[in-house]
């Protein structure tokens, strides 16, 4: 097919390119000042890497995105496939309900949280990754929704069933990898929204990797924002290393 | 042979108001094929998904070689199972859908995938199994679903309309071919469809159902040519419903008595159900009781239908080379072949 360049593509890219590439293309290069000797070079990303408190804040935050995309994906696809399989009405209701993080503020969502948990939730950082979910929740939702929307569940489920797979190895054998484009889709957004996550973890008084750049961005600007650029990769190194170690399977779809 | 025998006992099952299955007892015997035919919402995939443990049942029992497996999950019921259509994983390869079955039960993989191509063999399919689900016809794809099916040797072989959604040709062939393999494998099978020529034509029995109940299971033969009420005579091939007379045990068709084969108290006013190769169409009669409303051609045997002066309309099934004269619009005089005919209330 010949490619056309569709006016509403020029615009889409402009917008684009306007809010988000020159913002980031701007950021890198003054990531990459050396206001010192004058001119450009790498002095602040290797003044990051050499803060011993980077490797310990970007592991964790990683870490915790990690458990946030275990919880989410062990609570959403079964209920999910549930939902769809049961045809109750109860899934409206649930719908609805999955959108309500998006509408809560997440300061009132804190506070709350803080007043509500016993001491210890509040006493692990191990309650961020449950939070975590409940914010990423109406996007990973959606993701799976839509997978499992597109595929005839009732009948894979049945014959997997009947083929002697009990509901344990019919999830994981069977629904996981047939709707592979909307688990990854739900992995990457909860992925990407935990690594990110700032106003909740401050205000719950946690430290994560988003923290700790603002606060080293108090000493050193130009630090701060290399490791912001190096925090913007690393994920995407991840993300797409998970993407191409999974096997893509089945691509050649029938004329 | 790992096959076994099925019976249901009293099975009822309700879906909010509706009734789908009413006492409903059915036994199948080791290695027999029997179909249940019905119209759409009669209960018999009800029936089949209740045997599967895709459905549990209100009241009764299963029993698999006399063994009550009511409260088996589904997946523990070692039942093989080809669905409509689209049942295939398709994420998984050809062979790898086959193997599934074996998979699940922990047999090694050098074995399973011999099992699959064996079976993949036997369906035609060997040359595929590296492909894809969504490379193949639709009829490919039943083919291996009903390979995945038998992959793993089960006790009962239950196919859900498994050729409905395939074309004309494709549905014949796979229907000889499922039967083939069902008598060389000695399967225990049951067969549920709303197409009677399917049910007919490679069934040992066939259970005619409707609204939840079996109103008759017997040979395809002893269905058609002794069916057990008015409604297994109009859904079993093509009847005939002439209003009549009855006294005396006779019924009044066309001119001549007939003996009348009652099922209940049928008096007065009657339906005579009469088969359409038993009424015979006579051209230049002396004594014309109806007209020709179309011929249709169908190779050997032709189909006339007519229509009688109170408004009747009465189908014939004729060798075609007695029905040269007999053209829409030409009057001719109908006759009743057989000395006797069921009768229905009216």
């Amino acid at each position: 097919m010949k490619f056309k360049f569709h006016p509403a593509l020029a615009i889409t890219l402009l917008i684009l390119g306007f809010f988000v590439f020159v913002p980031m293309i701007s950021a890198f290069e003054y990531s990459i000042r050396t206001p010192a000797e004058g001119g450009y070079g790498w002095n602040n990303y290797l003044w990051a890497i050499r803060e011993e408190e980077f490797l310990y804040y970007i592991l964790r935050s990683l870490w915790l995105s990690g458990v946030t995309v275990l919880i989410t994906l062990f609570v959403l696809v079964p209920t999910l496939t549930w939902l769809h399989l049961s045809n109750s009405k109860v899934r409206g209701l649930i719908d609805g309900l999955s959108l309500l993080p998006l509408v809560i503020p997440v300061v009132a969502f804190a506070v709350g949280a803080q007043i509500a948990f016993p001491d210890f939730v509040k006493d692990t950082v191990l309650e961020l990754p449950f939070l975590y979910f409940v914010l990423a929740l109406p996007y990973a939702y959606r993701a799976l929704d839509i997978g499992l929307n597109a595929i005839p569940l009732k009948t894979i489920t049945e014959a997997a069933r009947s083929s002697g797979a009990n509901w344990l190895r019919t999830i994981t054998s069977v629904i996981i990898p047939v709707i592979r484009g909307s688990v990854m889709a739900t992995i990457a957004l909860t992925f990407a929204l935990s690594l990110g996550e700032f106003t909740l973890t401050v205000l719950l008084h946690w430290d994560t990797f988003p923290t700790w750049v603002t606060y080293v961005a108090q000493e050193n600007i130009l630090g701060a924002i290399a490791i912001s650029m190096m925090s913007l990769i690393i994920p995407f190194l991840i993300l797409t290393m998970v993407t191409l170690f999974i096997p893509e399977r089945s691509t050649q779809r029938r004329k | 042979m790992s096959s076994k025998s099925l019976t249901l006992n009293s099975v009822s099952k309700r879906f909010g108001n509706v009734t789908a299955l009413d006492n409903f007892n059915l036994e199948v015997g080791v290695g027999e094929l029997v179909a249940l035919l019905g119209p759409s919402g009669c209960g018999k995939t009800t029936a089949l998904r209740v045997v599967a443990g895709l459905e549990h049942q209100d009241k009764g029992t299963v029993l698999v070689a006399d063994k009550n497996i009511s409260d088996v999950p589904a997946h523990k019921r070692n039942m093989g199972m080809v669905f409509q259509a689209y049942s295939l994983f398709p994420n998984l390869t050809v062979e790898e859908n086959v193997a599934f079955g074996l998979q699940m039960r922990k047999v090694n993989k050098t074995a399973r995938l011999k099992k699959a191509h064996e079976l993949l063999d036997l369906v035609g399919l060997d040359s595929q199994s590296k492909r894809f689900t969504h490379q193949l016809s639709g009829g490919q794809q039943q083919r291996v679903a009903l390979a995945r099916a038998l992959a793993f040797e089960p006790e009962i072989l239950l196919l859900d309309e498994p050729l409905s959604a395939l074309d004309a040709q494709v549905r014949v062939n796979l229907r000889e071919e499922i039967r083939r393999l069902q008598l060389s494998l000695g399967t225990t099978t049951l067969f549920v469809t709303h197409d009677q020529e399917e049910a007919m034509s490679i069934s040992d029995r066939v259970g005619v159902m409707n609204q939840g109940v079996l109103e008759q299971i017997d040979t395809p033969d002893a269905l058609y040519n002794k069916p057990a009420s008015a409604f297994v005579a109009g859904f079993v091939g093509t009847m005939n419903r002439i209003p009549a007379q009855i006294a005396d045990g006779m019924v009044e068709i066309f001119g001549s008595k007939v003996v009348a084969l009652k099922r209940g108290n049928e008096s007065g006013h009657v339906l005579a159900l009469i088969r359409p190769e038993s009424i015979s169409v006579v051209a230049n009669s002396a004594a014309p009781n109806a007209k020709v409303l179309a011929r249709s051609f169908m190779g050997a045997s032709s189909n006339i239908i007519c229509q009688t002066a109170d408004g009747t309309i009465v189908q014939s099934l004729m060798t075609s080379a007695s029905t040269g004269d007999l053209h829409p619009g030409s009057s001719v005089q109908l006759r009743v072949l057989s000395s006797e005919v069921l009768v229905a209330n009216a």
